[in-house]
């Protein structure tokens, strides 16, 4: 018998060879677009919700980082010569808000502290009122002169 | 390509336009200074005082304040409602230390929205002395003072609502030392 049927499709075809083709033909590959799950459609306000989201977050982490730098208490009085405020005051930064058990020490700590800040705040009260003044009485002055050259 | 910008990105990206513009606006409200840009001062200064109290100093301090005492009474007047109180103050052994620039750091952030100045007073003798103020509508939202003298530079700044009159009263009260900031002429002026 020849085989070349089943080698190139040539010479004398055996019935049980095609009728096998014939049955299995049916699941030959078939060329067909490979069926993709469908693209969801692009929500834009997801972006926005998202955008909005982190640009709030990192509003957030600035603000906190800037108060944070704010909120560290400190009044550098640096000497090199001769003093004239007199000795540095050092305040630790420590939260109102924070919960503390009140024991004896905490309440002198804190009260140590109350006095430090107001020591600082008066002086920065004074330093302003005192510049306040010197700005007025050096325009008084001036106005006054400029009225003397005035011709009566 | 098109449709991808418009859709994909200028959304979000208008968003956050947004709110950066409103972030920024939000910053450009408030009167506190950014005086950082001094700090190198102080290694050229004789005497360096740096005084930082934000709200929560302030607060702490209003604890030890009498109310029984006319003069802490006027103080807790003055500083209710201030949300800060920020001081630079340099002072140099010989002259020329601090540059114009140094100053103009300051001034620049002094000639945005709301700042108004509110004295500006120049002689070769006594230096410059500058008062800035921060108007929110009708109120005064922060104060900035700044004072330079050839061997002295000065800054003073008070964040939120200020009562001028008062603040002006202060001086020379609550047993707080001279700080013999203006020598020559005040002492003339109270010894003659």
């Amino acid at each position: 018998m020849n085989d070349d049927y089943l080698w190139d499709k040539s010479g004398e075809p055996d019935p049980q060879i095609q009728q096998l083709e014939e049955i299995l033909g049916t699941l030959r590959y078939q060329p067909k677009p490979l069926p993709l799950p469908r693209q969801r459609n692009y929500r834009p306000w997801l972006a926005i919700a998202a955008t909005l989201v982190i640009a709030l977050l990192a509003t957030g982490l600035w603000l906190r980082i800037q108060n944070k730098d704010a909120s560290i208490p400190s009044v550098a009085i640096a000497q090199q010569k001769a003093p004239i405020i007199g000795p540095a005051l050092s305040v630790s930064s420590a939260s109102p808000d924070t919960p503390r058990k009140p024991t004896p020490r905490t309440v002198k700590y804190d009260r140590k502290e109350a006095i430090a800040a107001k020591q600082q705040l008066m002086f920065a009260l004074r330093l302003a009122s005192e510049k306040l003044n010197a700005a007025h009485r050096r325009t008084q002055d001036k106005r006054s002169s400029y009225e003397n050259t005035l011709p009566n | 390509m098109k449709t991808l910008c418009q859709t994909k990105l200028a959304l979000p990206l208008i968003a956050l336009v947004l709110i950066a513009a409103s972030a920024v606006a939000t910053s450009a409200q408030d009167s506190r200074l950014q005086l950082s840009s001094l700090d190198h001062l102080a290694a050229k200064a004789s005497q360096t005082v740096d005084v930082n109290i934000d709200e929560k100093l302030i607060r702490i301090a209003l604890k030890v304040f009498s109310d029984q005492d006319p003069e802490e009474r006027e103080v807790k007047k003055v500083v209710a409602g201030i949300k800060g109180i920020y001081v630079k103050t340099f002072e140099f052994e010989s002259d020329g230390q601090y540059t114009a620039a140094d100053m103009e750091t300051i001034r620049t952030q002094l000639r945005g929205p709301g700042w108004t100045r509110l004295v500006n007073v120049r002689s070769k003798k006594e230096g410059s002395l500058e008062v800035y103020l921060l108007m929110n509508g009708e109120t005064v939202g922060g104060l900035a003072v700044l004072g330079s003298d050839v061997r002295e530079l000065v800054v003073v700044n008070i964040v939120g609502p200020v009562d001028l009159e008062k603040l002006v009263k202060l001086e020379g009260q609550f047993g707080i030392p001279e700080l013999d900031l203006e020598p020559a002429k005040s002492k003339t002026k109270n010894e003659q």
